[in-house]
């Protein structure tokens, strides 16, 4: 379980443009379940998002992964937790230009040194599951926009997170491929993993698959 | 005039940046004394958890500096030595007034001080949980005021410094049989006697470090051992190894070995001698906690890593020491 106590993060604090994104959020998100965020533009959504993917730290406030503190943690520690516990999905998919799909798959598991023919064989696996076998040598800018998330959801993967965390990840697709990633985070579910969604897409937060969805206005939980 | 002097500027610009760079992390680290609560989520935390890094990582570059800075001190102290009638060596430089050697006495000792903190600084930095985050700070609240001192000592020195007062050299003031003080006492103790001390501090000391790393038991005995290996060395040095290195049965100047003429043999070797005694008063600094949760796994590698360092630097130390006394022509 992640539990977040009292959660606040100001942005710019003392300057004249100090803007306060999250007010004392507190919440428990449970395991092997699917919890969307969800709430109009500016409501905390990403930062929230990004906090409990210790991809920022908050300004005040704790957050407990399993009952062990994160925000505390030093960066090197941080970074490890990080690299084995989430895996992210992005709203613009991130991934490198002028590499292939199983290069850029691979990449997040090169820090932690394992083989390369088994990464290989790893990566090859999963974006076969998505049925992108056949674009594992392609570039890249040569894939359209549903592969090249596809290629991003298995590049979450490949250290075989706990958690998935996706921001947005339907905001560029349409409805079949919106559908078809829903369908994609069910099979997370049943694999045991926790998947944290933001989204204002409401094929997204109505979808059967979410167990839980947490509204978000002014950086406070309208639940 | 002198403070134009290249070695006088470089030794001034560094004991300031030691000494600013000190108060401002002396500065958080009273907060972090006296607000850290790890268990507490409070604005307050989350900035002292940010800014630890910064002062640790100014610290470490500080504490570098200021290991430095002791052979600094004794290269400029060497350099400046023709510019003043009497001085053959930095021995006749430092006693020009009355702060260079209290300086120098404040430099070693705060040379051992920041090379436990910076060990401290690197096992606390194995923890996740910032384990020894009050223990650090509370050596760093030690150790400020030292060097704030020192650095009031160093200027003191090198302003005072007047090209017209006639200072002692090294003979006298290092001499077995004419003058009083300490270097004279030390210079007067007998070679002999003070040769098989020396080689039995040797042998003690390899010995405890080799059963230390071998078997794990001993720690505080080898950390121990090392201290005075440590201090021994130095008597020796004035009492029967310069003798051999400058071949002169009468010259027992520890500052001499640092010239060009010696082969700068004494840097080697005070280098050698200062890096080992802080490996070995860190293992007595880390065994105590060796029982924190999270450097449970860390301590036994760290101190058999500083082991196997002080272990290596004092057999160094002995190897050189014996072949500079079986090549000498000096027969006593």
């Amino acid at each position: 379980m992640i539990e977040l106590v009292n959660v606040k993060k100001v942005f710019n604090a003392g300057r004249p443009s100090e803007y306060s994104a999250l007010n004392g959020i507190s919440l428990n998100i449970e395991e092997n379940k699917v919890t969307v965020l969800t709430g109009p533009s500016g409501s905390g959504k990403t930062t929230l998002l990004s906090i409990i993917g210790c991809m920022s730290r908050p300004t005040a406030g704790r957050v407990k992964m399993r009952g062990r503190e994160i925000t505390s943690l030093p960066e090197r520690f941080l970074t490890d937790v990080r690299r084995k516990s989430f895996g992210f999905i992005f709203q613009q998919h991130n991934l490198i230009n002028g590499i292939t799909a199983l290069e850029n798959v691979m990449l997040p598991a090169y820090p932690l040194g394992e083989r390369r023919s088994a990464l290989k064989e790893r990566a090859t696996r999963y974006l076969g599951q998505l049925n992108l076998q056949d674009k594992a040598s392609s570039q890249i800018e040569w894939l359209s926009g549903g592969e090249a998330q596809r290629v991003g959801i298995v590049r979450a993967l490949i250290n075989n997170p706990a958690t998935i965390i996706a921001d947005e990840p339907t905001a560029h697709l349409d409805t079949k491929l919106s559908h078809r990633f829903m369908e994609i985070v069910e099979n997370f579910k049943a694999e045991g993993r926790t998947v944290l969604i933001t989204s204002h897409d409401p094929l997204v937060y109505k979808s059967s698959t979410v167990d839980r969805v947490i509204k978000l206005r002014d950086g406070q939980i309208e639940e | 005039m002198l403070l134009l002097h290249p070695g006088v500027i470089a030794n001034l610009l560094a004991s300031l940046i030691i000494a600013v760079m000190m108060l401002y992390s002396a500065f958080y680290g009273v907060q972090i004394l006296r607000h850290w609560d790890i268990e507490s989520g409070s604005e307050l935390q989350l900035v002292l958890e940010r800014k630890t890094y910064l002062v640790s990582t100014v610290l470490s570059y500080v504490f570098a500096l200021q290991l430095l800075s002791l052979f600094m001190y004794v290269f400029t102290a060497d350099n400046l030595h023709p510019l003043f009638v009497g001085a053959m060596c930095a021995a006749g430089t430092l006693n020009l007034n009355a702060f260079g050697y209290p300086t120098l006495l404040l430099k070693m000792f705060n040379f051992i001080l920041a090379g436990v903190w910076l060990i401290l600084n690197h096992a606390d930095n194995q923890g996740y949980d910032y384990p020894l985050i009050k223990k650090k700070y509370a050596l760093l609240a030690v150790v400020a005021p030292l060097i704030l001192i020192e650095a009031l000592l160093e200027f003191a020195y090198f302003l005072g410094l007047r090209a017209d007062v006639i200072t002692s050299c090294c003979g006298s003031l290092f001499s077995s049989e004419q003058g009083d003080g300490l270097g004279s006492d030390l210079a007067a103790l007998p070679p002999g006697p003070m040769i098989w001390f020396f080689y039995g501090t040797v042998f003690v000391t390899l010995a405890s470090g080799l059963y230390y790393y071998l078997r794990g038991k001993g720690g505080y005995f080898y950390s121990f051992a090392s201290m005075v290996f440590f201090l021994t060395s130095i008597v020796s040095i004035i009492s029967f190894i310069s003798l051999y290195i400058y071949e002169l049965p009468t010259h027992h100047c520890p500052f001499c070995i640092v010239m060009s003429e010696y082969d700068y043999i004494g840097y080697l070797l005070y280098i050698a001698l200062f890096i080992a005694a802080v490996a070995g008063v860190g293992i007595a600094t880390l065994i105590p906690l060796r029982g924190i949760e999270s450097l449970r796994e860390v301590i036994p590698g760290l101190t058999r890593k500083l082991t196997m360092t002080s272990l290596v630097l004092f057999f160094g130390f002995a190897s050189v020491v014996t072949y500079r006394i079986a090549a000498s022509n000096l027969i006593m």
